[in-house]
Formats: C-alpha cells, sequence, structure tokens
C-alpha cells in the first residue's frame, strides 16, 4: 500500500538548504586539515604542558595530562564506531572537568586545611624563614662594609671595612684577619675598592656569587658570625633559635623555651600554646573549620539569618521577575501591535548594561542626601533611607535585582508563550474559559514546561550573586547584632567578609568551608525544585 | 587507509616536536641574573628607570612589571616559584602579613643610610612578633591634611575656630554637613582618624619591647569615652554626615558649597586644576593633637630572590640604591608624594604642605591583626555621624571595640 501512495505523488529534486550546503563544505578534504590542525595544537599544547610539570616535578599532574592526550588522539583517530558519540562530548567534558570539577577538589582541599594568613607556606619553607628570622646582632655587634675579593690562591674571601674604627679585615670561614689600614682603599661610603694582596671581584661576576656568599660565614665569638647581606654589606649576627630536627622542635637559646609543632601547622610553645613562632606552614587540619562554624557564636549566630535572608531575596527575585516579564510578554503579544520592536528593545536595555556599571550607578542614585531619586521624591515630601536603614536596604536590593533580571524573564516568556500552539487557546475560549482562566489552566502549565528550568538556574544565580549586594550596600546597614554580617549580606558575601575581614585576615580554610555549605544547600534545593517540575517528563 | 595514518601521526610528532622546541627556548631564556620586580602603573617608568640606572651600572637586567597595586600583596603568596618577583614595591601595613606568611626577607641598612630615613618610616616597615626587622626600605610617605578654601574661610587656628567657620560656610550654601570627609555606608576609618586621635583613641598600644601589641585595643579607650559627646554634638549641629562618600565630599569642596576637605595627596592635581586658592593643614588638636595615618610606601626583597639566585643582587638593588636620595626623588615624585629619604625634598609646594601636615602622624599598624579593625572602626563612626536616629558615640565605639576584640580572638 505505502509504495502505491509513493509512486502516486511525484518526486521533486531535494536540494538542501544555505546552511547545509555551507557545513557540508567542510566534509571532505578541508574538512580533515582542520580536524588535523587542531589535534596537533593540541598535542602541541599537551607537549608544553608536560615540559612545565616536568620542569616542576609534578608526576601525578603529568600522568593524567599523557592519558587523557593518548585517549584524545584514539577517539579522534582510531576509526572505531563506539568513539563517535565520545568526539562529540570530549570538548564539553574536557573543560567540565578542568573548570568546574578540579576547583571543586581543590577547594574540598582547603576547606580541610588551615591555609590563612601565616599558614601558607610549606613546613620546610617555614623552617628556613624562622631560621633567617632569628638571626639578631649581638650586643655590640658590628656592621661592614665589604668587598667581596679573591686571594693568591683564588679562594673567596671578604675585604671588611668597620665604619666606627676604620678597621680593615679579611674574612674567610676560619675567622677574621685584620689587614694594615694602608693596605686597603676605600671610597667615600666605606665600601673597598682596592686591597694589597687581593684581586676585588667587580662587575657581572658579583652577582653570580649568590650562593657562596650565602654560605660564607666568618664566625666572631660563639654562636655569631658576620654574614653577608647583598654584594656591599655584612652584619653580624647571631641566631636566637636552635632547631633540633630529630626532635621536631625550636629552642629559644636565651631562656630554653622549646617550641614544638603543634599539628596545626606552627611551632608553639610548650608553656604558652598562644606564643608561635612565624612563619607557619599549610596543614591538614581535619574537621575543624566546620567545627569553628558550628560551635563559635562569632559565626554561628550570623550565619542562620543570612542564610534565612539569602533563600528570601533569590526566591522574592525570581518570582517578583518571573511575574513582571511575563506580565510585559503578554502584553506586547498582540498581533499587529504597532512599536513592538521599540517596546522589545527598550525593555531589554536594563539586561545589557553590565551589571558592574548598574550597580554602581543605583548606588549613586539611591544615596540618602544626593541621591536623585531622593531628591525627586524630596520634591513631593517624601524621604526614603534607601540604603541607610535596614528594611529599607533589602527592598533597595531587591527592586534593583529585580529591574536587572526582569528583562532577561521577559525575553523568555516571549519565546514560551510564542511555542504555545494557539489552537489550544482557541478551544478553550470554545469551551467557555473566561482570561484568567485559560491563563491559569491552559498558558501557565504549558509555560511552566519550558521555563521552570530558567527558573531553578536563575535562583541559583541570585542566591550567588556577590555584586548585587556588595556593590550597593556592601553587606548593608549593620544592625548592634553582628560585626561581621550586615542586614543585606546574603552567604557570598558572608564568606567573604569572614575570609577577607576576620583575625589576621585572608582565611580561605574558612571561606571555603562555608563555600562547600553553600554549594550543598544550591544543590539540594535545585534538585527538590527540579523534581517536582514536569519539565523532564517529555523527554521520559 | 594505513598510509594516511601514518602520515597523521607524521604531522602530529612535527607539531609536537615544534611546541618541544619552543618551550625550552623559552624556558631557557630565565637563567641570566635577571631581577624581575613588581609594581604598579603609576610607578612602573620611575622603577623602570632607577632599576635600569642600577642594572647598567652593575652588569645586570631586570624587568619590570606591572600589576594592580592591590594584587601584588594577593598575587604574592600564590605565585609559582618561576614567576615570582624578586623585588616588590609595597605599602608599609602589608608588612605583617607578609612577613607572617615568610614572603619577605629582612633588610640590614648601614648606620649612615639609617640616620637619612626618619625613625617612624623604617618603624613602618619593621614587624617581628620576637624579634623585630626591618623588611623594607621606605621610599614614599603619604597622609591626608584638612584643605582650607581660604577664599572662604580662614586657616583655622585651633578646633573651635574650625567649627565656627565650616557651620557658617554650611548656612550660607544650605549644605547638609559642615566638613568634607568621605565615609559612606561602609564607612571610612582611615579618613575619620584625624577626629579618632584628637578625641583620645588609638588603635593598638606598645607593649613593653616597644612592638604593637594586638591585646590593648585602644578603639573604646577611656579618654575616647569621656570625650565621645563631642561626636554626638558634632551630629546634631551637622558638622560631620556619613552620608557623605568620596564623590559628594570632592563634589562639595570643588563647587565651593564647603571650605573644608579631608583628602590626601592623591587629589593634589584635582586640587590644582581647580583653580582655588586653598592651603593644606593638619586638623586642629581637638583634646589631643588630630594627627592622620601615615602611609608609608616602599621596596621589599621577597623570599623568591634567593630561590632564583639573585639574593643579594636585589638586596644590593633595594638597600643601596633605591635608598639613595637621588632615586629617591624619582620614586616618590612619579606617585606625587613626598619621598620618605630626609635628605631628597619634594620640589612641589602642595606636596611639602602635605608632609608638613604629618607631623606627630602614627603609621597605620603593619600587624595581620589590623585586618580585623578597619570594618568596625568606620562602622561606629557611620552610625554616631548618621543625623537623625543616630547611635551615641560611646555606645557605638564600645560595641565596635569588643567585635574587634571577639575577631582578634
Amino acid at each position: 500500500m505505502s509504495t502505491a501512495t509513493a509512486a502516486a505523488q511525484p518526486t521533486q529534486p531535494f536540494r538542501p538548504g544555505l546552511i547545509s550546503r555551507g557545513v557540508a563544505l567542510f566534509s571532505g578534504y578541508p574538512g580533515y586539515v582542520i580536524k588535523m590542525i587542531l589535534l596537533g595544537l593540541t598535542n602541541a599544547v599537551a607537549v608544553w604542558a608536560a615540559y612545565v610539570l616536568i620542569d616542576r616535578s609534578r608526576w601525578v599532574a603529568l600522568a593524567i595530562l599523557v592519558l587523557a592526550t593518548l585517549a584524545i588522539d584514539f577517539v579522534y583517530l582510531a576509526p572505531r564506531r563506539w568513539t563517535l558519540p565520545l568526539k562529540f562530548l570530549i570538548p564539553g567534558t574536557v573543560f567540565l572537568i578542568g573548570f568546574q570539577i578540579v576547583p571543586i577538589i581543590y577547594t574540598i582541599e582547603i576547606a580541610f586545611s588551615n591555609y590563612s594568613t601565616g599558614h601558607i607556606a610549606t613546613k620546610s619553607e617555614a623552617i628556613k624563614q624562622i631560621k633567617i628570622n632569628s638571626l639578631q646582632p649581638p650586643p655590640n655587634g658590628k656592621q661592614y662594609e665589604m668587598s667581596p675579593a679573591r686571594d693568591k690562591d683564588g679562594n673567596l674571601v671578604l675585604i671588611l671595612h668597620e665604619d666606627t674604627s676604620g678597621a680593615v679585615y679579611a674574612g674567610t670561614k676560619k675567622g677574621l684577619t685584620p689587614l694594615p689600614k694602608s693596605d686597603v682603599e676605600v671610597d667615600e661610603t666605606g665600601i673597598p675598592t682596592s686591597a694589597k694582596g687581593f684581586k676585588l671581584i667587580t662587575g657581572a661576576e658579583l652577582f653570580t656569587l649568590d650562593t657562596q656568599l650565602r654560605d660564607l660565614k666568618i664566625p666572631t665569638k660563639g654562636d655569631a658570625a658576620i654574614q653577608p647581606q647583598g654584594v656591599r654589606q655584612a652584619v653580624e649576627l647571631q641566631p636566637t633559635l636552635r632547631f633540633d630536627p630529630q626532635r621536631n622542635q625550636f629552642v629559644r637559646i636565651t631562656d630554653g623555651v622549646v617550641f614544638k609543632d603543634n599539628g596545626q601547622g606552627a611551632f608553639a610553645s610548650v608553656q604558652n600554646p598562644k606564643d608561635e613562632l612565624e612563619p607557619g606552614w599549610k596543614a591538614f587540619v581535619g574537621v575543624a573549620n566546620f567545627k569553628k562554624l558550628a560551635t563559635n557564636p562569632l559565626y554561628r549566630t550570623p550565619f542562620l539569618h543570612v542564610f534565612v535572608w539569602t533563600f528570601v531575596y533569590a526566591t522574592l527575585t525570581v518570582f517578583l521577575s518571573f511575574a513582571a516579564g511575563l506580565f510585559v510578554a503578554i502584553a506586547l503579544d498582540k498581533k499587529g501591535l504597532r512599536g513592538q520592536k521599540l517596546y522589545r528593545s527598550v525593555l531589554v536595555i536594563p539586561y545589557a548594561i553590565p551589571g558592574f556599571l548598574a550597580l554602581l550607578v543605583w548606588a549613586g542614585l539611591l544615596n540618602d542626601d544626593f541621591g536623585v531619586v531622593n531628591q525627586l521624591l524630596g520634591h513631593v515630601g517624601i524621604h526614603v533611607p534607601w540604603l541607610f536603614d535596614a528594611t529599607w536596604a533589602r527592598v533597595s536590593v531587591v527592586m534593583v535585582s529585580v529591574w536587572a533580571t526582569t528583562p532577561y524573564f521577559f525575553l523568555v516568556s516571549m519565546g514560551a508563550l510564542q511555542s504555545i500552539p494557539s489552537e489550544l487557546t482557541e478551544a478553550a475560549r470554545v469551551d467557555g474559559g473566561g482570561g484568567w482562566q485559560i491563563f491559569r489552566r491552559v498558558t501557565l502549565p504549558l509555560l511552566m514546561v519550558a521555563v521552570a528550568p530558567l527558573m531553578i538556574a536563575s535562583f541559583a544565580f541570585n542566591f550567588n550573586n556577590f555584586g548585587a549586594i556588595y556593590l550597593l550596600t556592601g553587606g548593608g546597614p549593620y544592625s548592634g547584632t553582628s560585626s561581621i554580617a550586615g542586614s543585606t549580606d546574603i552567604l557570598i558575601t558572608y564568606t567573604y567578609k569572614l575570609a577577607i575581614a576576620t583575625g589576621k585576615g585572608n582565611d580561605y580554610g574558612l571561606a571555603s568551608t562555608v563555600g562547600i555549605i553553600i554549594f550543598f544547600i544550591v544543590a539540594t534545593i535545585s534538585w527538590i525544585a527540579f523534581s517536582r517540575t514536569k519539565s523532564l517528563e517529555s523527554l521520559r | 587507509m594505513q598510509n594516511s595514518l601514518k602520515r597523521t601521526w607524521a604531522v602530529l610528532g612535527f607539531v609536537a616536536a615544534l611546541a618541544a622546541m619552543v618551550a625550552t627556548t623559552a624556558t631557557a631564556a630565565h637563567k641570566a641574573v635577571n631581577i624581575v620586580i613588581w609594581t604598579d602603573s603609576d610607578r612602573a617608568a620611575a622603577v623602570t628607570k632607577v632599576a635600569n640606572d642600577w642594572a647598567a651600572k652593575n652588569g645586570a637586567t631586570v624587568k619590570v612589571v606591572t600589576k594592580n597595586f592591590g594584587d601584588i600583596r594577593d598575587n604574592l603568596g600564590t605565585v609559582a616559584a618561576a614567576d615570582a618577583p624578586d623585588v616588590i614595591t609595597a605599602a608599609h601595613d602589608w608588612t605583617g602579613q607578609l612577613a607572617a606568611n615568610g614572603l619577605v626577607q629582612p633588610l640590614f641598612l648601614s648606620a649612615a643610610v639609617k640616620k637619612q630615613f626618619p625613625s617612624y618610616t623604617l618603624n613602618a616597615f619593621s614587624y617581628g612578633t620576637a624579634v623585630k626587622k626591618l623588611y623594607g626600605v621606605p621610599a614614599a610617605v603619604e597622609n591626608i591634611g584638612l584643605v582650607v578654601n581660604t577664599k572662604l574661610a580662614k586657616a583655622p587656628k585651633t578646633f573651635a575656630q574650625l567649627e565656627s567657620e565650616a557651620l557658617a560656610v554650611k548656612k550660607k550654601s544650605h549644605l547638609s554637613f559642615g566638613i568634607a570627609v568621605q565615609q559612606g555606608s561602609g564607612g571610612d576609618a582611615y579618613h575619620m582618624y584625624p577626629f579618632f586621635s584628637g578625641l583620645g583613641g588609638y588603635v593598638f598600644g606598645t607593649n613593653k619591647a616597644g612592638n604593637l601589641d594586638p591585646s590593648d585595643i585602644g578603639v573604646a579607650s577611656p579618654a575616647l569615652i569621656k570625650n565621645s559627646k563631642l561626636v554626638d554634638k558634632w551630629n546634631k549641629e551637622g558638622l560631620l554626615s556619613s552620608k557623605v562618600d568620596a564623590a559628594a565630599a570632592q563634589n562639595a569642596f570643588l563647587k565651593g558649597q564647603t571650605a573644608f576637605w579631608i583628602t590626601g595627596p592623591w587629589n593634589a592635581d584635582t586640587l590644582k586644576k581647580s583653580g582655588l586658592k586653598f592651603q593644606v593643614m593638619q586638623v586642629p588638636a581637638i583634646v589631643k593633637p588630630s594627627v592622620p595615618f601615615l602611609g608609608v610606601q616602599g621596596f621589599m626583597v621577597t623570599k623568591f630572590a634567593s630561590d632564583h639566585g639573585v639574593g643579594s643582587a636585589a638586596t644590593d638593588l633595594v638597600t643601596n640604591f633605591m635608598a639613595t636620595p637621588s632615586a629617591q626623588t624619582q620614586l616618590a615624585a612619579a606617585n606625587g608624594r613626598p619621598p620618605a629619604n630626609s635628605l631628597a625634598k619634594s620640589s612641589d609646594p602642595v606636596l611639602r604642605q602635605f608632609s608638613a601636615a604629618s607631623k606627630g602622624g602614627v603609621p597605620m599598624p603593619n600587624i595581620p591583626q589590623m585586618n580585623s579593625v578597619w570594618g568596625d572602626l568606620g562602622q561606629a563612626w557611620v552610625k554616631s555621624t548618621k543625623g537623625s536616629g543616630a547611635t551615641p558615640a560611646a555606645t557605638a565605639f564600645k560595641t565596635a571595640a569588643r567585635a574587634i576584640a571577639d575577631k582578634i580572638g
């Protein structure tokens, strides 16, 4: 039966569209060349990255890089059927892993460490720096101007000139040898310019002696030694701390106080645990950051208020923007309305202006005494403390966010409205439905299928909308109760303040912890919301 | 198909080899005695010139990298060792944080050179919980001062005179505040510091060893609380208002609506171009001298210098060359600030007035705990000078002191 109907219709030659013809241009030889170029570039980047990783001895990252590159080459070059879907998935997956998964892993790693001011180095670097910091001029310690020189045998010697007495010496690892003053000439700043019996090192060679100068210590008395500082000065210094590698502790030489590794990334005095040697190092501290958030009232009390306000802010923004955007879309969805394009362009402007710019301008417009808004309202006799009162600041923040988000929902709603077949609304009207009933029973459910995921995405975005809060109110008027969280602070600005403006500053560990908690909150809300919408039903 | 597969591998291999060659040459170039300096865009030209003078004299090379001023401190802790700088431009209040992180090296100046710098500039760059060490060489000093529009008002000799003159101008111009000093809803403890010190407040006290003591917080010192009624009086008569932000303050002064503006040498050019007749002086004493916070900018040697094998070269550049009067004049002039070295005098009369206004000033505390102070101290001023509905100053400052103590822990 099908063959009969097929033969009855005259066949027309099939002419593909312009775009299909354009894409077809790339198949065959040109496409092959482009594929080789892209693959070649990927491999070149991989080789360069491998070189850098080997240089810095990052073996795990190198192994991952080699495996990934080999996998990409195999997928795109080996002629197997099952690699076809992978060819489409690989670019997106690589970037997803590189820019999303890896930062998440890093954040989790930092949350379990004490990475903050004073704890950013490794333990060996910290020990090295503590030793350098512990050097101090002894009582009656002297400072010398110095010139490195070579003696008759070519060994490195320091010609020293002491400022106060004018005495000159030759210094080696064995000690100071006084020289007759006549043998050495010094310039006006006291730096020796020539010495009999020694050949002074000058010019570019002077700076290649870095390691040798650092190792050359001229012992004077007891622990003290004269050490070069730069290439023209030497200072007599003695250490005030002694490191005991076996027992992993520092001992202060003057009074014998012991500083032990306290497991929290620092050497702390045994008698007074708050007395720590600086710098410390980054150490794994387990769930200490989570405990701090849960138990320390300074952090815990504002957390709940801030969380509730964040949720309210995101929900209000999304729902009010959606309502306003949908209202405008329905109003403009009339065939034959004149000036439709003009209305649409004007309404999209808030969405097109860069957020930072718009927020800073709003902060100026809403200024209490000098902002345009209050000056206009002043003519009518109203004065609103937009950004200076806690409640009004919250209103302002929601107001500005809705202003910025409405055009987005306007565009989305317009598109979704046009995708609803008009037969459905006509049928509903025939059945005797009024305007509002049609909207509630026919239009809105079909609309939500398309728009609900976007609303969830917008909610997640506004939950973490740092700029909208920080640029407008800086976290808002501070009430008397909390000093870290203001009345318009959302979780992410609160995290920022915790990290930057508390304790010694830059507590990345604590900030990462709050970041993880925010992630779980947003993920949970999104998952619940998604499972409640019927958006995925069509896919099933 | 076999042939094309071989061709494919050949092409890929060729490209890979090319990349390897490029990588080798790029990294090999780093091996000469090369000093990398991080500085900000204002100073880049002057630093390049001074560093090149030094390099030419000593047969080394320098590479000057321009970054945002704030990024220099933040990026120093996270930069990879191969890209790290050997010398940085720094503000003195970074000293504590950088030294606590072990990122900068102690420096030693000869006695003769030390005498050329005012002791507070060297103290500003010194830090140490046990042993205090010098971590940077000062180059320029900055502080805020009281800019007086000499056509609208006479330079006040006492604070009472300042008050009456400011209020007279305020009444004539129907402005809502008398003295233009920026705060905004976020607060600005730096610009309000002259009033704070004039009332008898201080941030951190010093212990017996002469070091800043983070447990001795003077934000609610007895002297300040005793004099806090003055703040309430100023709020009531509208002398100060926390609703004024930087833009509002500048506009009010430049338009002649107020005769007094508290700002720093970064606005020296704006003042000169405005055509107004002005004079810069220190805020008159209230109960104690109203000294400003001092900011000292200078240069530090990072720990990466010795890792790169140029430690002695970098130390020489910073302690011997950049400390000389001629280098100091060039470095400070680039940023429009008076130089730190007392032998190098600025030729700009406005900058000299700002220098004179720094007498008795207090360097901003450079210990990391200072991070916890700015926000709360600024908010104490915002709350107590809000206009109507302001918190009494005594309460505001006591709350701030408690919050700071909690945060420092």
